[in-house]
Order: C-alpha cells, then structure tokens, then sequence
C-alpha cells in the first residue's frame, strides 16, 4: 500500500490530475448524499452544478460515448428537483434559468435541454388546472413575452453602440461608462422631447397660425431669450390659457395639458431614475458587500479582476498592462511599508483640519450664492445685464471644481473619499446656483416671472454651449499637440468626473427649465447629441487612459445619484415655489388663483364636493404631516437597524461558512483515504504532532479499540461509476452497509459506518501499546 | 424580416436564446462576428450539425478584435472549446460570447474566469498559475522576486483551507466581493 501512495506522488501532472480526479469522484460521490444536495430548491436560481461535480464528468472525459453519458449524468441531477419537473410555465422558466446557468458548453446545454424536455413530457400529468391558475400563467406568459419583445426593441436602436464599444477598446470601460451615461441621458431627453413636443408645443403651433404675430429679433436676442424671443413657443409666458380650436369634436384644453404633461413627465423620470439608481446601488455596493477599505483582498483583487477584458488596441492594452504594474508596485510598498503610528494628538489635529477646510468650501460655496443674489438685485446695470450674470454664472460653474479640486487636498482624506467629497461640494453648488435663481425670480415683481426663469435657463444652456462645446475640446486640442510637440510631460487625460458633472449640471437646468420653457428640452437634446462626437473624437485623439482607475462602477452609481437627487431638489424647489402662485398676466394657469387649482378645481372640483374637501384639507395640516413624517422617520431607523444587523449576520455567517468549508475538506478527504483504501494507521506516534487533527481524532474519536475492521475491496468507489442508475431515494448509504456483528469493545462512532480499513494498525497499535 | 438569408432554423435560434443570455438579434451578430474571422470555412447557413462540427483554428480565433490584445487568449479559447484545443466551433464562440456578455450572472462569470486563470487545468489555481497570470498581466515588466511576493501575498490573503492553493470556493470568495468583476469580466460583441 506504501509503496503505491507513494509512485503516485512521484507522478507527472497529468497522473496527479488523474489522481485528484479519482479523489474527486469519490468525493463528488459522497458529497452527493449530503442532505443539502437533496432539498429540491423553489428559487427561481437553481444552486449551481458546482466543481466537483464537474469532476465526475470530467472523469468520463475517454469514455467512448462521453457527450451523452455526461448528458445524462446531468439530466439525473436535475431530475431530482421536482419543481422542475412539472408541466407548466414556470417550470419551463426554471428549467430555463437552470440550463442558462449551468456551466457546460453550449453543444451540451442544447443535449441537456432535449433530454430533459423528453422526460417532461414523460412524466407529466394532465391535470385539469383551475381556471385562476391559468390565467395567472398566461399572464406571467404574457409579461414575459412583451418583456423579450422590449429588451429585443431596445436593442435593435443600438445608438452609437460601435462607437461606444470603440472608445471602451481604447480608453478602458471607466471612461466607456461616461459615454453610457451620456447616452442614457440622451435617450430620457429625447423622450421627453417627444412627449412635450406631442401634447404642448404643436397644439400650441396650431393655435398660433390662427392668430397672427410678428417678431423682430435683436442680435442679442438668441442669447438672451429676451426681446423677440420672448413671446414664443420657447417660453412659459406665450401659452394659451383656455381651449384651442381643434377641427375635429374633441376639446384641447391647454391648462390642462401643460399640467398634466408636465406632472406626469416629472413623475415617471423620477421613478425611472430612482429605480436605476437602486439598481446600480444593490449590484455595485451592496452585493459586493465587505472588503472595501481592507488592504487585504485588494491585491488578490487586483490580480484576478485588473485587466479590463473589453480593451482591443495594442496602444490601450500597452497602458493598461502599465498601468497594472504600477499599481502592483504601490499595493507591494504598501504592505511593506510598516504603518505608521498616528498619535492622538496627530488624529485629533486631521479631524480638525477637515472641519475647518469643511467650513472653508462651503463658506466659499455660501459666499458665492450670496454674490450671485446681489448680482441679481443690483438694478442699475446696462441692458445686458442678464447675459453678464448668465456668463458669470458659467465661468464659476466651469472653474469651481478645480478650486474645490485643489481645497480637497488641504484635507486628510483618502483618495475616494477626497473625490466623493469633491463631487458632493461642486454639486452643491450647482444646484444652489439654480435654486438661488428660482427663488429670486419667483420673489421679483416682474410681471412674468416664469418666463424670467425661464430665459435663465435657455441662457445657461447657451453659454454653457460655449464652454463645453468649444472653450474645453479647444483647450485638450491645444495640450494634446503641446503634448506631441514633446512641450508638455504629462499626457492629457480624460478626466470623467469633470465631463460627467457637466452632464449633471445640464441635466439639471434642464429639469429646472422644462417647466417654464418647453423647447428647452429639445436645445438640451440636441446639445447632448453633439458633445457626444464633441468628446468621442477629443477622447479617441487627445486622450491617454487616466493611470488610475477608480472602481469605475462604484462612481457610476454615486453619479445617477446625483442625477435623481437633482431631480429631486428641483421638484421640491419647483413644487413650493411655482405651485402656490400664478402670474395673472401669462401663462397657461392664468385663470386660476394658483396653479394647484387646476387640480383642486379643475380635476376634483373640490368647490363642489364638501366633504372630499374638508378631508384634503385635514390631511394637509401641520398635524397629519408630522405625524406622517415621524412614521417615516421611524420606518427608516428601523430598516437600518435590521439592515445593520443582517450585515453583521451576514459577517458571521461568511465566517461560519469557511468553518464549515474546513470541516467539509477534512472530513471528505478521511471518507476518500479510506474509501480508497489508503487510510493507513501508523502506528509510530512521532508522525503526528500532538495537536494534528488526525492524532486527535485517531485518539478520541477513533478509539483503539474499535475491532473488527476489515478491508472490503468490492466497496471501492469506483464501482460506482459502472452504475447506470440514477441517485435516488432507494440508492441511500443505507443499502451498501453489511451486518457486522457488534463488539462490546467498540466506540460511539459504528453505529452507521460500514467503513473498514486495514486491520494491521490496530494489532500494532494494540502491540505499542501493550509496550509502553 | 423581409427577403434577408435566414441563417438559422428557429428551432435553432429558439434553442439558443434558452441556453445562451443572448437576444435573437445578438445571436445573428455573434454569428457574423464568427463568419469574419474566417468566411470560407463558416457558410452562411448554419445547420445544427455544423453548428457543433465546423471549428476555426484557434491561431485565427485569436486575430479577433476583442481577444487580440487579451494576455489570456490562447487559456480563453482553450476553455471554451469542445476539444480542450482551442479550435472552436460556432456553438463554443456563441458561449463564449454569452458568458461574457452583461447579462450573465456573477457565478457564471466566476466559474468560466476560475477556469481561464487555472492554466495547468488542475482545477486549483496554484502557485505556478499564478505566477504566470502576473506576467502575463504586466507583459513581463514585474521582477521574479516582485512577482513571488505578489502570488505569496494572494495565496495568504485567499487561500481558505489552506493548502497553498486556490480552490474554485476561495476564487470565488474574492471575485464575487470585488465591485468591479462584472465590469471588467465582460466583452461587447
């Protein structure tokens, strides 16, 4: 027997493999009794054909008809599970999901499937099904159906997808997850377009060519949206306020579909966007929930996840190969570098300098909105005034980052949290900036002052046109010649958090605007349409990939957090401003004391129905909303707490888990040895340390006195492989145990093994005993 | 769909979108794909049996775009071939291209990437492996004793049970908990 273990050892890879194979089958076949494997699973994911029962298959690999034994080897094991089994739709769609994950190649997956479709059909009862049940499966049929059908649709536009994919081959998938948010962002505006351009715009053209008007524009007028544009389809104030004459017997009534237009637009974008900010949030933060800080895991991290698989040109894979060992070299100093001993006093002076530098960004984000509100406030300027403050508005929007960019580093932060810190300040003030001008506009006696909101943001809109589109391709046009020219060092990169701000910002204005200035929606479109080959051909050209890339899918999620927060502040800013009053002299509401009327009046004619009022108004008091909002309040800590509970079970349970793995590995690799008939009892005690596990249990669990062990040679495992049946129920470990006759002197374990390993041990174990 | 060459049956294309992630029109793109990197050996029409005979040595697989500049693409083909090769047929690219794709879930892409970084297919990933897997990664550009303090590093910070290797539960350990696996496991067609 020795002699045996130890030719094998000496072996080349292949006999090792073949060795670890033969392991492996015996162990895949005792892992397949283990009462784990027999639950029959109601997920709709079935638990995964896992690797060791690839090694069962693998082993039949030189077997002549090996396809379909291994076929069938898998069609028993999914046999098993009875919710798979049945006839109807949702088996179907679990059988899906399981073929879908099974780990085999696709000429495997399709025997599988036709395999496992023939048995089906063999066992499957006809049952009457009652009527409930079969109207909720040609529902789930149904949904499922139009779902494909969707995903098909969107999919067939594929906009811009080969350029997309070709900047990702260049630069990396991190700057490619800018190019998708700009397309989304496109795609939601367009659609918006749409909608707006449907219900308010053209009703509105109709109703303009009955009456008549003329227009004269200024030179200055295109920028500033005053003067001739002023009264046009582009703002709020031109809206007709009563029905427009249509030809046919429907009546179109103009309050009615701005509001509702713009109510329900608002509404469905803030889903969708809540929606995909929850999803990027679960897949990017929460699932991969644990070592984030930790430095360890990182560079097994590094290792196994670093090369960005989508990169095609040799120049992109180049950097990329670079930029991984640069990285590899700084995670290497890093743990050797010994970590330095931060002193109290050393910690307590880093808070405090973050505080202070704290105070410091918002005291300039402060300082800034207040000079924005006496701009505003000063009169006596020149005509052009709002075109200057609109240009003001723009440079310190443009230029804020890089000073915030340069306070961060005042601070004592890492590098992710000195960038979210960043990013949260700038968007801070972006969205001040736009509240600011909301609130002074709303406060001004001007007599149309949605119009004025309006006006402000087609004119940062257009200016912002300015920067973006021309100021900054020409400035990364001049430093990537500079670059060329050997003037520069350093290579320009493609700096996404700037770019995506800018998107954010506009995106913003936009939901500021589309309120009061319909066409505004179609402007920002069509300026998204051209920054997207604006910044693909200064990427393809100037840019070189950044050298670091930071967990471009954690950034993703913050940046569609921004996006839905900022359409979240500006509906709350719009909704307590523009609701409660209403110009008497333009607009769509200007019938109406306020424009919530329209609702109150107009939809529930709450003027009519008594009681329905008296209720609204009950509900709106002070008293009834507190009492809401603490409800919410406590729903909220409430789900933090369980959510912090669970993650520390979650903690626990990992740990457990790889406890339990140990265990596992231990136990099947005694079952192997002795299934093979390898388990040698040695008998010179010096070979296992006091405190080996086999020591241990050979001494207490296994007691030396355990008698009447004999070596079976038929019960090898490998017999098993000859076995043609399927492992059920009547194939239990039951049946292959032998009528042994007990011994007094035997030990707590044989009451169900039948395993029998070499008698010689325990004779010179009894011997060295015996001599001691 | 008008007067195009159809170039699957529907059964086909019915059975492909059940065992593949992939839509039908991604399915007839994978397909064309596939056709460019060889259009005399891979006909226009595809019938069932030379969906799973017909292969295209690896040598030409390789040229391909999307795999060119990938430091694992001979293991890559070597995985998903039929044969162990390399020579893949139309079934194993489209396979290929589905584990690879968005919409395949995490454990898929776990198995598939454990069996790519296993390079000797002992399926653990051992000290050699990884030693390997760093020069390929940094196209040679990291000393012998940088690369031995790297493997030593993972193999402390991810070997569970152990026993100096990596099992496919400890791979899956670390891949499954980083952010970005999904993003960079991943191959638009």
């Amino acid at each position: 027997m020795e002699e045996e273990v130890e030719s094998i050892e000496m072996n080349t890879s292949s006999a090792r493999r073949a060795y670890t194979l033969r392991n492996n089958v015996a162990r895949q076949v005792a892992v397949n009794f283990m009462p784990s494997r027999q639950i029959a699973h109601n997920t709709l994911r079935l638990r995964r054909v896992n690797s060791e029962h690839n090694a069962l298959l693998d082993a039949l690999v030189d077997a002549p008809d090996a396809a379909d034994a291994q076929a069938d080897i898998i069609v028993r094991e999914m046999e098993q599970h009875q919710s798979l089994m049945e006839d109807n739709p949702v088996s179907e769609e679990l059988r899906r999901e399981a073929l879908r994950d099974l780990p085999q190649c696709l000429t495997m997956k399709r025997n599988v499937r036709a395999k496992l479709s023939a048995s089906v059909s063999l066992r499957s009862k006809r049952r009457p099904i009652s009527f409930l049940k079969r109207l909720k499966y040609r529902i789930s049929f149904a949904w499922k159906r139009t779902r494909d059908k969707f995903r098909d649709f969107i999919f067939s536009i594929e906009l811009w997808y080969e350029a997309i994919r070709n900047i990702e081959g260049h630069l990396g998938s991190a700057v490619g997850s800018y190019f998708h948010l700009l397309r989304w962002l496109f795609g939601l505006n367009l659609l918006l377009t749409t909608f707006l351009l449907c219900f308010v715009v053209v009703p509105q053209a109709l109703h303009d060519q009955a009456g008549n008007g003329t227009t004269e524009l200024g030179a200055l007028d295109f920028i500033s949206g005053r003067g001739g544009l002023e009264h046009t389809l582009l703002f709020y104030g031109h809206y007709h306020d009563a029905e427009i004459a249509s030809p046919g017997p429907l009546r179109y009534y103009m309050p009615f579909a701005y509001f509702y237009t713009m109510f329900c637009l608002y509404l469905m974008f803030f889903a969708v966007l809540c929606y995909r900010t929850a999803y990027s949030y679960r897949r990017n933060f929460i699932e991969p929930s644990g070592g984030t800080g930790a430095l360890s895991q990182l560079l097994a991290a590094k290792l196994f996840c670093g090369w960005d698989f989508g990169i095609a040109s040799p120049a992109g894979a180049a950097l990329a190969a670079h930029a991984l060992y640069l990285e590899f070299k700084e995670l290497l100093n890093e743990q050797n570098r010994k970590k330095m001993i931060t002193s109290a006093w050393v910690r307590v002076w880093q808070r405090l300098a973050n505080v202070l530098v704290t105070v410091l960004a918002l005291a300039i984000i402060a300082g800034i909105l207040y000079g924005l509100w006496l701009l505003l406030a000063v009169e006596e300027l020149t005509e052009n005034r709002e075109i200057y403050i609109s240009l003001a508005i723009t440079a310190v929007v443009s230029l804020c980052p890089v000073l915030l960019h340069f306070i961060v580093k005042l601070e004592y932060y890492e590098a992710r949290t000195a960038f979210y810190v960043t990013l949260a300040r700038t968007w801070l003030l972006d969205i001040g900036i736009l509240v600011i001008l909301l609130i002074y506009w709303s406060r001004s006696d001007d007599e149309c002052w949605e119009t004025r909101v309006g006006q402000e943001g087609y004119r940062l809109v257009i200016l912002d046109v300015l920067v973006s589109l021309l100021l900054i391709p020409t400035v990364e046009l001049v430093r990537g010649m500079l670059f060329k020219w050997k003037v520069l060092e350093a290579a320009p990169e493609f700096d996404i958090t700037y770019n995506s701000l800018t998107l954010i910002y506009n995106q913003s204005v936009l939901w500021l605007g589309m309120l009061f200035s319909p066409l505004l929606v179609v402007a920002v479109t069509a300026k998204f349409l051209l920054l997207f080959y604006v910044k693909r051909e200064s990427a393809l050209r100037m840019c070189h990939t950044g050298k670091k890339v930071w967990r471009a899918a954690q950034t993703q999620t913050v940046l569609y957090m921004l996006v839905t927060l900022s359409l979240f502040t500006m509906l709350f800013a719009i909704g307590s401003v523009f609701l409660r009053s209403s110009s008497v002299s333009c607009g769509p509401f200007r019938q109406y004391e306020h424009v919530f009327a329209i609702v109150s009046e107009g939809l529930l004619q709450l003027s009519r129905h008594h009681t329905l009022r008296a209720v609204l108004h009950f509900i709106v008091r002070p008293g009834p909303i507190a009492f809401v909002l603490l409800g919410l309040c406590v729903c909220v800590y409430i789900m933090r707490a369980r959510a912090a509970a669970q993650r520390s079970m979650a903690a626990i349970l990992r740990q457990m888990l790889r406890l339990q793995a140990k265990d596992k590995d231990f136990l099947l690799n005694a079952i192997e040895k002795v299934s093979n008939g390898e388990w040698l009892y040695s008998p010179k005690a010096e070979e296992y340390g006091e405190d080996s596990h086999t020591w241990k249990y050979l001494n207490e669990v296994r007691k030396p006195s355990n008698a009447g062990f004999h070596f079976d040679g038929s019960r090898l495992s490998h017999s098993f492989l000859e076995r043609p049946k399927s492992y059920v129920k009547e194939n239990r470990p039951t049946s292959y145990h032998t009528e042994r006759p007990k011994s007094l002197e035997d030990g707590d374990t044989d009451s169900s093994f039948s395993w029998q390993g070499s008698s010689s041990y325990l004779n010179q174990k009894g011997e060295a005993e015996e001599k001691r | 769909m008008g007067n195009k060459v159809v170039t699957f049956t529907e059964q086909q294309l019915e059975d492909y979108q059940d065992c593949t992630f992939f839509t039908r029109k991604e399915i007839l793109r994978v397909f064309k794909r596939f056709r460019e990197v060889n259009p005399e050996l891979v006909p226009k029409r595809m019938t069932e049996n030379q969906a799973h005979t017909i292969a295209v040595p690896v040598e030409e697989i390789e040229k391909l775009p999307e795999l060119k500049e990938n430091p694992f693409k001979r293991r890559i083909c070597q995985v998903f071939s039929h044969d162990g090769s390399g020579n893949l047929t139309f079934e194993d690219f489209l396979d290929m291209m589905s584990v690879f794709s968005e919409a395949a879930p995490r454990d898929i892409k776990a198995w598939y990437a454990f069996r790519i970084y296993d390079l000797d297919d002992d399926m653990y990933i051992g000290r050699e492996d990884l030693l390997e897997a760093t020069r390929l990664l940094t196209k040679g550009e990291l000393h012998q004793q940088e690369r031995d303090d790297i493997v030593t590093s993972v193999l402390d910070e991810a070997d569970v049970d152990g026993d100096g290797r990596l099992s496919f539960m400890d791979f899956e350990h670390v891949v499954v908990r980083a952010p970005d696996f999904l993003s960079t496991f991943h191959i638009r067609v």
